[in-house]
């Protein structure tokens, strides 16, 4: 039986055993994923915890881009308001997209007292007529927060009672943020329901072969065609860099599932080979698309810095035997760019940089720093799982000294603590996780941010670029750091940094 | 209005807007009892819709949150809070610590008064508010805290101190310009001679919050937002409040000044000798855009989408003070029938003589809808009246309609994502004439 035949995906602390509360170095992390497998690791809690973000966000981040979905949220008024800021994506991505910036329409239930006590499906109900009526778009995705999860309605079932009622095509996706303590299960949530409601071809019959050199070219063309999973922290730039790439190879690209079309995701099962761009988010799909349409798929390696993104190149030429045209591509490409980035290397030697964000993304990044010249001195990854071994690895082998990763929910008390400490020359951080480093005075960078290159060749060179510039005048952070202060006591940068790891619970009984 | 669902909602639950004002305070340390997302998606929220401003010196992702799981909502959450209070007042420093709960802990129903008084025994400045989400808007959070503060942080008992008021009614963050608007309210007060408690500006201290007892009067700018609070001040402490709108522009602060002399016995001849100064410097700044009002011919009809305490505030000084035609004023908070009529009263009978037609509506889809009421649409004939020249005045959700009906707009109430706001506030006489600036920027930005 697959996952996809149960209601609710499964979390990824339970089919991943991920993790989120360790202290490792990166020489550890390495060791371990060549002599073992990661679910040796035992995930920590921690005694003290700051507020982090639930699997709604990242889920919102790819609903809200869908074009003609509106996402209904089915919780307290407040789950879901993230989008005020993942909106400005939504506008920017469908201006790059199509030509013109365009809101999402996201709605909430809005929950209440009374709701919580009497249940909220047959509110849930009335608000899907209403959306269909008044906005008639092509998906309603029906998301569930806490409070639904605990009263226990029933997305599922209203969902299944009003599809014959209404035009749009209901999805339920399950983001009851306290079940799950992975956020990376916001993806499995929302590819959970694409497998289970936009997969199948409905009314199409088969299409006779008006002409047969037709058929043909369409065969041909179909199997060099590849699925080119995007992520929502991924710009039009950077799906550009890689559609370059993958063309110039004479393949042919669908991009999904950001910014695709509710009816498009059909396409997804008639390709030759799906290739993930982030192992973290597309294992769970990739895997159902594997198996239930017989579509193959690569998930290694991110398609940031020089290795991995000629890693990546090679992966899927090689499926093609198109190994030789990659070699060329490859070795022209590389050399381009690093006599471009010679420009940007005396600056960077021996400058010292702490990366964090979620694990692929934070191990592909620092790889890309080392090879522009950079010294890694500290990761913090937002989870662990087996998929990241081989980032470990690639690291480990080029790391000048072995250095620190805490595996952290964000918890910027430890960043804090550890920057102080190794006070490195530059900080990379996700969206929101900058302000610790920046009071700290070190100069900073967003690790992703939707308007800017980072993935391919390119993306190599624009950051480099941006990097560069930040070092050269770092003073808007170093004037906070000399003006402000971060909220923590004294003596919390005297105490060990991971000191409240696996403390949970004993405090109170001491 | 849709009465099954809230479009876009331009605000949070009453757990953000709780922790977006302990934030606000002096000091203050929130300490979330919710599940791990609430602080990310209060963060994102800020990101997108408070003018650039996300958290403060404990705000964003590094609030305390005691992140529950499914294990909490099997045993209970109490055991898991007392460990995260303990471990914050180590690690966190913070002049007030306050408890906030979100909707799993309080559907589980977990007790936080009897943790958090563990510690207020043992002398830890630490007070609880109950924010579940389900509980309300953020707005409705604003008002939580300042009851909490009321009832388990300030002083009782104060002798009433004379001309010592307390100045509310402004949420932090859910107005992008609370900062502005505060100190532009206060400034106003000052010119009376007055000395103002307003809680959330870098003058105010804890102490002074300490203190606000001794208060002899509470304005509240709003009609709704801090008026609980209000309400409980003076049942606990005794101090009245009066109620004024949001003093935005000339005309609203004269009013607001006299209001507030008339509320607190003070010598009218001081309030006039203020009020006379303030409009002579006003006028003495608008004077130089006299010819360009005309020669541009800068009055426009307009659309005014904001929360109750813009909308009505908004429309006013586009109408009082620049002459303009605000034919439709939304009002984008869901209030209940009762609460109505009071805010539409601000604009009933305005000085100017002109008349808007007010709506309640918080879903920014249908904004369009009531304007076609409001105003017929053209019918083919040759000669139409025109809504035109028009400017909207909204949030960044309203770029949509003012692209729509072909006029420029300025975001102004929350969601504001496309403005960088500090601490520009549009309140007092000032207050006017950065609006002022503002809007007639947007007309002549290509220019």
């Amino acid at each position: 039986m697959s996952y996809f035949d149960n209601k609710v995906p499964p979390k990824r602390e339970d089919r991943l055993n991920t993790v989120i509360a360790h202290q490792d170095s990166i020489c550890g992390l390495a060791r371990k994923g060549k002599g073992g497998k990661s679910c040796l690791i035992d995930d920590g809690e921690r005694g003290f915890t700051q507020g982090t973000i639930c699997l709604l966000l990242p889920a919102l981040a790819m609903l809200n881009s869908l074009p003609d979905n509106v996402v209904l949220l089915h919780s307290a008024v407040g789950c879901g308001s993230c989008t005020h800021s993942q909106n400005a994506n939504v506008r920017m991505g469908s201006n790059a997209r199509r030509g013109k910036a365009q809101d999402g329409i996201w709605l909430s239930t809005a929950l209440d007292e009374t709701d919580v006590i009497s249940g909220g499906e047959d509110k849930l109900e009335r608000a899907i007529i209403e959306a269909d009526r008044r906005y008639r778009p092509a998906s309603i995705t029906i998301v569930a927060g806490c409070v639904p999860g605990i009263i226990g309605d029933d997305i599922d079932g209203v969902a299944q009672r009003l599809q014959p009622q209404v035009s749009a095509k209901l999805l339920p996706v399950h983001c009851e943020g306290f079940k799950t303590k992975i956020w990376a299960t916001a993806y499995d949530a929302v590819y959970h329901t694409i497998g289970r409601n936009l997969l199948e071809e409905k009314g199409v019959t088969e299409h006779t072969p008006q002409d047969e050199l037709e058929v043909l070219r369409e065969q041909e063309r179909l199997a060099r065609t590849v699925n080119l999973m995007n992520v929502s922290s991924m710009g039009r730039v950077d799906e550009q860099e890689l559609e370059r790439l993958l063309v110039s190879l004479g393949l042919e690209v669908n991009v999904f599932p950001v910014f695709a079309h509710p009816d498009s995701f059909v396409k997804a099962t008639r390709a030759a080979l799906s290739i993930s761009t982030c192992p973290t988010h597309d294992d769970y799909f990739l895997g159902y698309l594997e198996e239930r349409f017989n579509v193959p798929s690569i998930i290694k390696h991110m398609p940031i810095g020089i290795e991995n993104t000629s890693l990546w190149l090679r992966d899927v030429a090689a499926r093609f035997g198109f190994e030789e045209q990659a070699e060329r591509l490859i070795a022209a490409e590389e050399a381009e760019l690093k006599e471009a980035l010679e420009e940007f290397r005396p600056l960077f030697q021996g400058k010292k940089v702490f990366v964090s964000a979620g694990e692929f993304r934070a191990l592909a990044t620092a790889r890309l720093l080392q090879e522009v010249g950079l010294e890694v001195v500290g990761i913090r990854s937002f989870h662990h799982d087996h998929f990241a071994e081989v980032e470990y690895e690639k690291l480990a082998r080029e790391a000048k000294t072995d250095y620190v990763v805490d595996i952290a929910n964000v918890q910027p008390f430890e960043e804090a603590n550890l920057l102080n400490r190794l006070k490195p020359d530059l900080f990379l951080g996700h969206a929101n996780g900058n302000m610790t480093a920046s009071k700290l005075g070190i100069p900073t960078h967003v690790i992703y941010n939707t308007g800017l290159a980072y993935i391919g060749y390119r993306g190599v060179y624009e950051l480099a670029r941006r990097l560069h510039r930040q070092l050269l005048n770092p003073a808007y952070n170093r004037n906070l750091a000399e003006n402000l202060r971060l909220p923590y006591a004294d003596s919390w940068y005297q105490a060990e940094p991971f000191s409240y790891l696996n403390t949970r619970g004993r405090s109170v009984n001491e | 209005m849709s009465e099954n669902f809230v479009e876009r909602a331009r605000y949070l639950c009453s757990l953000g807007g709780a922790a977006a004002t302990v934030t606000a305070l002096p000091g203050g340390i929130p300490i979330l009892h919710s599940a791990s997302g609430c602080a990310g998606n209060f963060a994102w929220t800020q990101n997108g819709g408070s003018g650039l401003q996300v958290g403060g010196y404990c705000g964003g992702l590094t609030v305390p949150s005691s992140n529950v799981q499914e294990t909490e909502v099997v045993f209970g959450g109490e055991d898991r809070l007392r460990e995260q209070i303990t471990s914050t007042l180590k690690v966190m420093q913070g002049g007030l610590y306050v408890v906030l709960t979100g909707c799993v802990p309080e559907v589980i129903g977990d007790d936080i008064f009897a943790v958090v008084n563990d510690f207020r025994e043992e002398g830890a400045p630490i007070i609880g508010a109950v924010t579940g989400g389900f509980r309300g808007d953020s707005y409705w959070g604003y008002d939580l805290v300042l009851q909490a503060l009321v009832k388990d942080y300030l002083d009782k008992g104060l002798a009433k101190v004379k001309g010592r008021v307390n100045l509310w009614g402004v949420v932090p963050y859910m107005d992008p310009f609370w900062r502005g608007n505060l100190e532009g309210a206060r400034h106003l007060l000052e010119l009376l001679g007055l000395e103002v408690n307003s809680f959330f500006t870098p003058t105010d201290t804890l102490e002074g919050i300490r203190e606000a007892g001794s208060a002899q009067l509470n304005i509240v700018l709003s009609d709704l937002y801090g008026q609980g609070a209000a309400a409980l001040f003076k049942e606990k402490h005794g101090t009245p409040f009066v109620t004024t709108s949001l003093p935005i522009g000339v005309s609203a602060s004269e009013a607001f000044l006299r209001q507030v002399g008339a509320a607190l016995e003070l010598d009218s001849e001081l309030v006039q000798r203020v009020i006379d100064r303030e409009k002579r410097h006003y006028y003495q700044i608008l004077e130089p855009l006299t010819d360009c009002y005309n020669d541009l011919d800068l009055q426009r009809y307009a659309v005014v989408v904001g929360d109750a305490n813009y909308a009505v505030a908004l429309t006013r000084f586009l109408a009082d003070d620049l002459g303009w035609l605000p034919v439709l004023t939304v009002v984008t908070d869901r209030i209940h029938e009762n609460g109505q009529p009071a805010i539409a009263a601000r604009v009933e009978q305005l000085a100017s003589g002109f008349s808007t037609n007010v709506v309640f509506e918080s879903d920014a889809s249908q904004v369009l809808g009531h304007l076609n009421q409001v105003w017929p649409r053209a019918a083919g004939q040759k000669y139409y009246n025109a809504f035109s020249p028009a400017f909207v005045v909204g949030s960044s959700l309203d770029r949509e309609l003012a692209l729509q009906i072909g006029a420029p707009h300025l975001s102004v109430s929350f969601p504001v994502a496309n403005r960088a706001v500090l601490d520009r506030g549009y309140t007092g006489f000032r207050g006017g004439l950065r609006l002022a600036e503002d809007v007639f920027g947007q007309i002549v930005a290509n220019r």
